[in-house]
C-alpha cells in the first residue's frame, strides 16, 4: 500500500462512533485490518500468533506487519472477543512505532439494519456492512425483502462462502449488531427467525462457535458451520445441501 | 439416463433405461477419456457429468428414497471421506463432512486388509480399540502393537473399530445409524458400532441421484 504524509489509521473490530466521527473529521486514512488486505500472507503472522487461532485476528497482525499503521484502534471489549484483548497485547510488543489505543464499544444507538434485510448478493451485502463500519451516518432506507434463507455469524475471514446463499438472505447475529453500530448487543445478536432455514456461522476457534452451535440447537431448521481461514470443499458443500434440501431457491 | 457416482476407489454406474443392477468399477479402471454421464456425484464427478449433484445432497436424497422413517442418521463411509446427515421428523437437521480429519479411513482398510491378507468375516469383534481419527495416522498404532507382540490380526481388527468408532461420534453417536458405502460389506466394521446399524449397500448416493429433484 502506498504512504502518504498523512497518517494511516487501522481499525479492529468496530471502534465506537466517537472514535469514527473524530477520524472522519479529519478526513483520515483509515484500513479495516479484519479484512485481507491485498495479497499478505497468512503466514507472517504464525510467529506471533498461534496458527490455531482465529482466522480473523491472524489476518489482523498480518495486516498490521505488511501496512504498518500508525495508529491503531483496536476494540477489546465485549463488543468484539477476548482473543482481541491478547492480540492487542501482542501488536503493542511487536509494532513499539505503532500507536495502539484499545477501546470498549459499548455503544447503544440503533443505526439501523437495511442492509441486513435488503434484496442483494450476499457477498456485496456483507461487503457493504463491514465497510459501513467507516460510514458515520445513517444507511439509506432499503425496503426489505422477504426472507428465504438466514446467515447468522460473523463476516467470514473467506467471503466466497457467502456466494451460496440466494438474495434474499437475511442477515442475523453480530454482522447485524456491526450495521447497526451496536456490537456489544447480545439480544440482537441472539435473534434470530424460526421461520426460514439458518446457517449459523462462526470462525474455527472463535468463542462464538459456542453461541452458533447452540442457537443451531435452538433453532427448528438451523444448520451449525464453523470454517477456519478459507472455506473448503467440504463448509461449501454443507451450505449448498442444506440449503437445497430445505427447499431454498438459489 | 446414465447416473454415477464417482468415488475415490469405486465408480458406481446406473443405467435408469436398462433393467440391469448398477455396476461396480474401480476409478483406476475407468476410461477417463470417453466416460460422460447426464448425472454424478462424488469426487471428480463435475468433470465426467452434464449434471452435478453435491454428494450431501444425493446422500440425503438416497436416505430419503430408502429409508421409511421421519427421524434418521445416515452415515455414508467412504474410502476417502466420511459424511452424514441427521433428519429430524421430515426435515434436513445435521450434516457433517469429514474429508480432512476423517480421511482415508475405508481406503485404509482395504489396504490393510490386502496386505495382511484378511478375512474381516473370520475376525473377532475386539473389547477394545484403537483411538483413530485419520486412517494413515492410525496406521501407526497397528505397526506399534505388532512390534509389542499383538497378532497383526487383533490389531487390524481395533484399528478397524477405531475407526467404527470415530466414524459414530462424528455422526453424533445415535441410537441407530442406517450405513451406506462399501464398508457395509464388512462384518467387523459394521459389528463395531455400539449402536444399531442398518446396512444400506453402497449404492445409496446413485440411489439418490434417482430421485425426482434430483433432475
Amino acid at each position: 500500500m502506498e504512504r502518504t504524509q498523512k497518517q494511516l489509521f487501522g481499525i479492529v473490530g468496530v471502534p465506537p462512533l466517537a472514535v469514527m466521527e473524530e477520524l472522519a473529521a479529519n478526513r483520515s486514512d483509515i484500513v479495516d485490518l479484519d479484512e485481507p488486505q491485498g495479497r499478505i500472507d497468512l503466514e507472517t503472522a504464525s510467529p506471533f500468533l498461534p496458527r490455531v487461532y482465529c482466522g480473523i485476528l491472524r489476518t489482523v497482525i498480518a495486516n498490521c506487519l505488511a501496512v504498518k499503521p500508525d495508529v491503531i484502534y483496536i476494540d477489546t471489549g465485549a463488543g468484539k472477543c477476548d482473543c482481541a484483548v491478547h492480540t492487542a497485547t501482542v501488536l503493542e510488543d511487536i509494532l513499539p512505532q505503532t500507536t495502539i489505543i484499545r477501546t470498549k464499544n459499548q455503544d447503544s444507538c440503533d443505526f439501523g439494519i437495511p442492509l441486513c434485510k435488503a434484496r442483494m448478493n450476499l457477498v456485496e451485502k456483507m461487503s457493504a456492512i463491514t465497510s459501513g463500519v467507516q460510514l458515520i451516518a445513517v444507511e439509506q432506507e432499503i425496503i426489505p425483502c422477504q426472507p428465504t434463507a438466514g446467515f447468522w455469524g460473523v463476516p467470514p475471514r473467506d467471503f466466497s462462502l457467502l456466494s451460496l446463499f440466494p438474495d434474499t438472505t437475511h442477515i442475523y447475529g453480530w454482522a447485524r449488531c456491526m450495521e447497526n453500530k451496536t456490537p456489544d448487543n447480545t439480544e440482537m445478536e441472539c435473534h434470530y427467525n424460526s421461520d426460514i432455514p439458518t446457517v449459523f456461522f462462526a470462525q474455527s476457534f472463535c468463542a462464538k462457535t459456542a453461541l452458533a452451535r447452540h442457537l443451531a440447537g435452538k433453532h427448528p431448521h438451523g444448520l451449525y458451520l464453523d470454517c477456519d481461514v478459507t472455506a473448503g470443499n467440504s463448509a461449501k458443500s454443507k451450505i449448498q445441501a442444506f440449503l437445497e434440501l430445505s427447499g431454498v431457491t438459489i | 439416463m446414465l447416473l454415477a457416482d464417482f468415488g475415490t476407489s469405486y465408480c458406481k454406474l446406473l443405467d435408469t433405461e436398462s433393467d440391469k443392477p448398477p455396476t461396480l468399477i474401480p476409478t483406476r479402471d475407468l476410461d477417463r477419456k470417453n466416460i460422460q454421464v447426464d448425472i454424478a456425484t462424488g469426487h471428480n464427478g463435475k468433470r465426467y457429468a452434464t449434471q452435478y449433484v453435491n454428494e450431501l445432497t444425493a446422500l440425503a436424497r438416497g436416505g430419503l428414497s430408502l429409508i421409511d422413517e421421519p427421524s434418521f442418521t445416515l452415515l455414508d463411509c467412504g474410502s476417502r471421506d466420511i459424511k452424514y446427515v441427521i433428519y429430524e421428523e421430515g426435515i434436513i437437521k445435521d450434516m457433517g463432512w469429514n474429508a480432512e480429519c476423517g480421511a482415508s479411513m475405508g481406503f485404509t482398510i482395504e489396504l490393510l486388509e490386502k496386505y495382511y491378507t484378511i478375512d474381516f468375516a473370520n475376525l473377532e469383534i475386539p473389547k477394545s480399540s484403537f483411538s483413530i481419527t485419520c486412517g494413515v495416522l492410525g496406521m501407526s498404532h497397528i505397526f506399534d502393537a505388532v512390534v509389542t507382540g499383538e497378532s497383526e490380526a487383533k490389531a487390524v481388527a481395533k484399528f478397524v473399530k477405531g475407526i467404527a468408532l470415530n466414524a459414530y461420534n462424528f455422526a453424533k453417536h445415535p441410537e441407530k445409524i442406517y450405513l451406506s458405502g462399501g464398508l457395509c460389506d464388512n462384518p467387523l466394521f459394521v459389528g463395531s458400532f455400539p449402536c444399531s446399524v442398518v446396512p444400506l449397500g453402497r449404492f445409496v448416493l446413485l440411489e439418490g441421484l434417482q430421485t425426482p429433484s434430483a433432475r
